[in-house]
This record gives C-alpha cells, structure tokens and sequence, in this order.
C-alpha cells in the first residue's frame, strides 16, 4: 500500500499554536504520528540564570496565558516550601478561588475550540461568551485577563472583599444556569455524538502507560486527580473526582463539563468556610535567598503540573522546572492518532486540550 | 550508576502500578573532582497521591539506560534530556534523534554552556548568576534533608 | 469612507508567544467583541489573507515559518505585531533561544503593545492596518 506523509501544523487553522506531526498514512488510515515541538521553545527554564527569584513568578506566570495563575500558583508554593513561608489563611483561600476560576475558564475555553474543531461554531461562539464573564471576574479581582500576577511569594498581592466575593458567587451562579443548557447540547446533539462518539479510545491500561494525567486520563476511568491530595486547603472542600469510563473523545468532553459545574461548587464552598473580614493578612514575605529544593504538584485544568525548583542560597536559582499536563498527555495523543482517519486527527488532538506553550516553554 | 539495580528499581514501579510523573535533569557547574560538571537526574513516580523518586548523579558520557521498557512514556522526557543536557541516553523506544526541541544552540542546558552564558554575561557586564556558584552541599545529599514536596504526601526518596 | 470599505482576512500565527494574546485575538472574534460585524475574518489559509496577526517573538525554528506564511500572502499586505513579545521579544527577551520582535524577519506595519495585548487594542491595531493597507492599495495603483 502506498504511504503517504501529510505534516499537520505548524500553522494549520484548527491548532492557535503550532506543534507538528507528521503523519504517516495507508490510504486514509495514520499508522505512524512523529512529533516535532520547539517553535515556541523559549529557554524560559534557563532565565532564572538572569532574573532573581524574587522576579521569576512574573515569567513563570508567562509559561502559558491559560494557566497563568496556576503557574505562578505552583512557582510561589514551591519557593515558600524552600524558604519555610507560612501563607495566611485568607490568601490560601483566594488562591484556591482563583485556581477553581481558572478551571472554570480554561474549560470553557477548550469546550468552545473543540466545539470549532468538530465544526460548530455557534457553541463555540456560546462558551467564550460565557467566558467573558470569568474573564470579567478576574479584570475585577486581580486586574489582568489573562496574566494576573497577583501571587506573591509568601502569599497573594490583593485581596478581595467579601461583598465582591458574594458577587462573584451570585454571577456564577448565573453563569451555571446557563452553562447548563450549553452542556446539554453537548451531550445530546446526534451531530456532536456522530464525531466524536468511539473516536480516539484510550483504555484505562494505556491511560496509565502512557502516563497520561488530568481529565485525559479521567476520560479513561482513572481516578487520578492531584486536589485529592489535600494540599492547599482542599482537605477542606467535598468534592470527588470526576470520571468517565469510555475513554473516547465524548469521554473528555463530558469530564470538562462535569468540572465545570464542579469547580462552582468548590467555589461556592470556600467562599463559605474562608474567613471573613476586612485587613487579614495576605502575605508573609521571606526573607533572605532560598537554599534547598522542592517538588510541587497541582492539579492545572489539563491535569498534574510538577514544578521542581533548585536553590542554591544565592539570588538566582539554580534549576526550575515545570513538566507541563500537555507534556505528558503527548505519548497518548501520539498512540490515539495512530489507527485513526485522517479526518479524526483534529478532534483527537484537540481532545487532549493541547497547551504547547506549555509544553515547550 | 549501577544499571542493574537501577533498572530493578524502575521495574519495582512499573509493577507496582505508579505512573511516571517527570524525568527531570540539573546541571551542576564544575568543581575540582568534577571538571566537565554533572548531572543530577530524578525519576519521579506518582501512584495515587504518593510521589517518590530516584536519583542519580551523572558525569557526562555516562550511559544512562532509558526507562522506556517498563515506562514506554519515558521517550518524550529521555529524548528532552537528550537533546537540552546533551545526556548519553540509550536504548530508546522512540528516538527523535535530536528532532524534538531543534534549538539554535545545541544542548543549550549543559555545564559547559551554562557556564560559557554566564562567563559571556559577567564579561558584558550583564547581571546574571555566578559561573562558580557557591561551595555548600545543595545537590544530591543536600535532598534528602529537604522539606516534602508540598501538594501531597510523600516519600522523597534518594537512590 | 476608506477605513471599511474592503473587509480584510486576516491570518493568525503564534510566534512564541506564551498564549496570552492568541487567546485574546480569538476572544475579538467572540460575541462580546465580535470583529467581524467589521468584515473581519479570521482564515487559516495565508493565500486568502490580508493582514498578518503574529503574536510572540521569533526564535530559530519559526523564522522560516514567518517568512513563508509572508511570502505566501498576497499584495498588498500588511503584518500586525500583537503584544510586547511580537513587538521586542517581551519579558522573553532574555531566554536564550529568543531573537527579539517580528521586525527582526518581516516588516511590520502596526505594533500592538501590551502583555498580554487587549482585545480592544488588538481591534485598534487591525483597523490601522486597514488604514496601512488602504495606502498600500493606492500606492500600487498610482
């Protein structure tokens, strides 16, 4: 049979950011997918040789738009693990409002790309209009869109008032009702279920091989999510992880709209339980440069993130890293293109909410 | 290191149901004993909210086996090292062949270039890290006095 | 009146940029901001397009990509640098593998600041791209 060699990307109107494949294909079937990434590879890892730690958080906060809040999160957590920072309570809990806020927006950021990618662009258009109004709240709280820098080491930079708070909770709130009738298209829509309905299974024995994490893997039956953990206040919150067991494109779809509702309600739980009160304390700031290392683990809307940082007890670190979700949901993406049709390839990679800046940082 | 144990060890996880969070290397600058600087490497593994990892000390030229048997996901991390550090990565399931990052510079996070940036910084006059960072035990016996990663319990544990 | 009297097409392409402004150019094509009561498309094909929106720096591997997505578009034609990457290279100038702004492999006609770029400003950037092209036009006709 004769193969044939398409190169999917850089630039290719599904994918807002270039990663390459180059699929090897049998008629219309992909037998091989080889994985090329590096165009938006910037050395960031390799700046803390020239910005001091203190300033770091700014250009972790910048690994990716999307995540930017959870990023410089992660940055901050591991640096007050190193230095032995004790964060006020009132700060842990508006960083875990804010992750969950995050959630909440990157998901319904990826539901409307994947609703583009299948070719349906009203939904598409329906959740980033509803994302306008998280991107709202955030203008409100932190003051940025997209990049916020409001975590500081040590603690958070602004606080939020209570009143603001218990509006934020009423527009989200509102912002479910609506999310819900968009969710039921979702689910119900035989045209939506026609693409992607048994496309791209991934077994929950393969979800473990290759090592995927976050909802790809939730999708899959895996009950693996980073939050049951306990670490940062969520010991505090009731939920449980959302799981899928098809593990096909469907599957993804449905976990990111069930952590959509989720993640309102974890909100709705710690605006409950923080405490209340104008002028607590939001920061403890360290001192002095740090020495030592630390592993931190989130959980990111596209699953486990892993930073490792390195001091050396001078100003400059001497190692960070961050291994991104999207990094390791790739060996599955590049199994599940495998076998695939051609014309399945865009739903597929996109079904793994592929951050690439991310993953290349 | 010592191969055999190493990859007894790696198998220990595989079989023991753990998935692989993160192969991840530092370079260390060069010292007296260490002219061409090292590498510390850490496999990290992570099976419900427990995370522990091993760890090795390599010189550059050692061979470090890929993990890619028992973790066939290990390619993506054990083709970055590859290419970023310039470590001697071998037996490979899937090999990029130094197609994965394609930076202009190659093997920009070895010792060696580390430390040529650094110097050209200090010569410009560009405030940046110290090419001799300071004397002190922050590598590999430094970690196992280090605080527990923070997001979930865990065992660090030093190889 | 000059201003919108052609709808121009426009081709995205992410340089290096850390997401921030592609999401911010895809959220002018969205309901709230909604570019394209202006006749504003975004296309995917370059040979379609007139205004080229780059957003992040160049590095090594993406000057190629920049200057044949250029190279495939057609007279006249204008590039829109979104956002302090595209603009200098950014918070980013400073990694390694960075080479600085667009400039650096195209011309670029409208810079767009900001980190990230609003979309209100990004808007702003393409309608004097409008502007710019509409100069174009007439130049190649005089």
């Amino acid at each position: 049979m004769k193969r044939t060699v398409i190169p999917f990307g850089p630039q290719h109107p599904v994918l807002p950011e270039p990663i390459v494949l180059d699929l090897i294909l049998e008629d219309e079937r992909v037998v091989d997918a080889v994985p090329t990434i590096g165009y938006i590879h910037r050395g960031l890892e390799m700046m803390v040789e020239r910005v001091e730690y203190t300033e770091m958080g700014f250009v972790v906060e910048r690994i990716c738009g999307i995540c930017s809040f959870m990023h410089g999160m992660g940055y901050c957590l591991s640096l007050e693990t190193i230095m032995n920072v004790e964060v006020p309570d009132r700060a842990k809990w508006l960083r875990l409002i804010w992750a969950e806020i995050s959630r909440i927006q990157s998901h319904l950021l990826w539901l409307g790309l994947g609703a583009d990618a299948f070719g349906f662009e009203n939904l598409f258009m329906h959740c980033w209009r509803m994302r306008e109004e998280i991107l709202d709240i955030f203008e409100k709280t932190t003051g940025g869109r997209v990049i916020h820098s409001v975590n500081r080491i040590g603690g958070v930079k602004r606080d939020v008032s209570d009143a603001e708070l218990a509006a934020i909770l009423v527009r989200l709130e509102e912002l479910g009702k609506a999310f819900k009738k968009t969710a039921s298209v979702f689910a119900t829509d035989p045209s939506i279920a026609h693409r992607l309905v048994g496309v791209g299974v991934l077994s929950p024995e393969d979800a473990l091989s290759t090592a995927s994490v976050g909802p790809m893997a939730r999708a899959s039956g895996l009950a693996t999510d980073t939050r049951l953990g306990g670490a940062n206040l969520y010991d505090q919150i009731d939920f449980q992880p959302v799981v899928e067991t098809a593990g096909d494109c469907l599957a993804r779809v449905a976990v990111r709209l069930r952590e959509v509702e989720q993640s309102i309600g974890i909100i709705r739980q710690a605006i409950d339980k923080m405490p209340k009160g104008e002028g607590l304390p939001l920061e403890n700031r360290p001192r002095g440069n740090p020495a030592g290392e630390a592993f931190t683990r989130l959980e990111q809307p596209r699953g486990e993130v892993v930073y490792y940082v390195k001091a050396n007890g001078t100003k400059y670190l001497e190692r960070f890293r961050a291994r991104t979700p999207t990094f390791a949901n790739i060996p599955a993406m590049i199994q599940l293109v495998k076998g695939c049709e051609l014309a399945d390839v865009p739903n597929i990679i996109l079904t793994i909410d592929p951050c690439i800046s991310c993953t290349e940082r | 290191m010592d191969r055999t144990t190493f990859l007894a060890r790696i198998e220990e996880y595989h079989m023991g149901g753990w998935r692989l969070a993160l192969i991840n290397a530092t370079s260390a600058m060069s010292t007296e004993e260490q002219p061409g600087g090292s590498f510390d490497v850490v496999w990290a593994f992570v099976k419900d909210n427990a995370f522990e990892y091993l760890r090795e000390e390599i010189v550059p030229g050692d061979e470090v086996p890929s993990i890619s048997a028992s973790f066939p996901a290990a390619f993506l991390y054990e083709n970055e090292i590859r290419e970023l550090f310039g470590i001697n990565v071998t037996g490979l399931n899937v090999d990029l062949g130094g197609q994965l990052y394609k930076t202009a510079k190659k093997i920009p996070f070895s010792p060696s270039a580390i430390r040529a940036r650094l110097e050209a910084n200090a010569a410009a006059g560009i405030a940046s890290a110290s090419p001799t960072p300071p004397a002190g035990p922050h590598g590999a016996a430094h970690a196992a006095s280090s605080p527990a990663p923070t997001s979930a319990p865990t065992a660090g544990k030093t190889a | 009146m000059s201003m919108f009297s052609r709808s121009p097409w426009i081709l995205h392409y992410d340089g290096s940029s850390c997401n921030g402004c592609d999401i911010e150019v895809l959220a002018c094509l969205t309901p709230l901001y909604d570019v394209e009561r202006f006749g504003v498309v975004n296309t995917g094909n370059p040979k379609h397009a007139d205004i080229f929106l780059v957003t992040g720096s160049v590095n090594e591997r993406n000057i190629d990509i920049i200057q044949n997505l250029y190279g495939q578009m057609p007279d006249p034609k204008v590039v829109v640098a979104v956002g302090a990457c595209a603009c200098s290279g950014g918070i980013f100038a400073r990694a390694y593998n960075i080479q600085g702004g667009i400039d650096k492999v195209i011309p670029v006609d409208v810079y767009v600041p900001g980190c990230a770029a609003r979309p209100e400003s990004i808007i702003d950037g393409v309608v004097q791209g409008i502007a710019a092209l509409e100069e174009k036009r007439k130049k190649r006709a005089s």
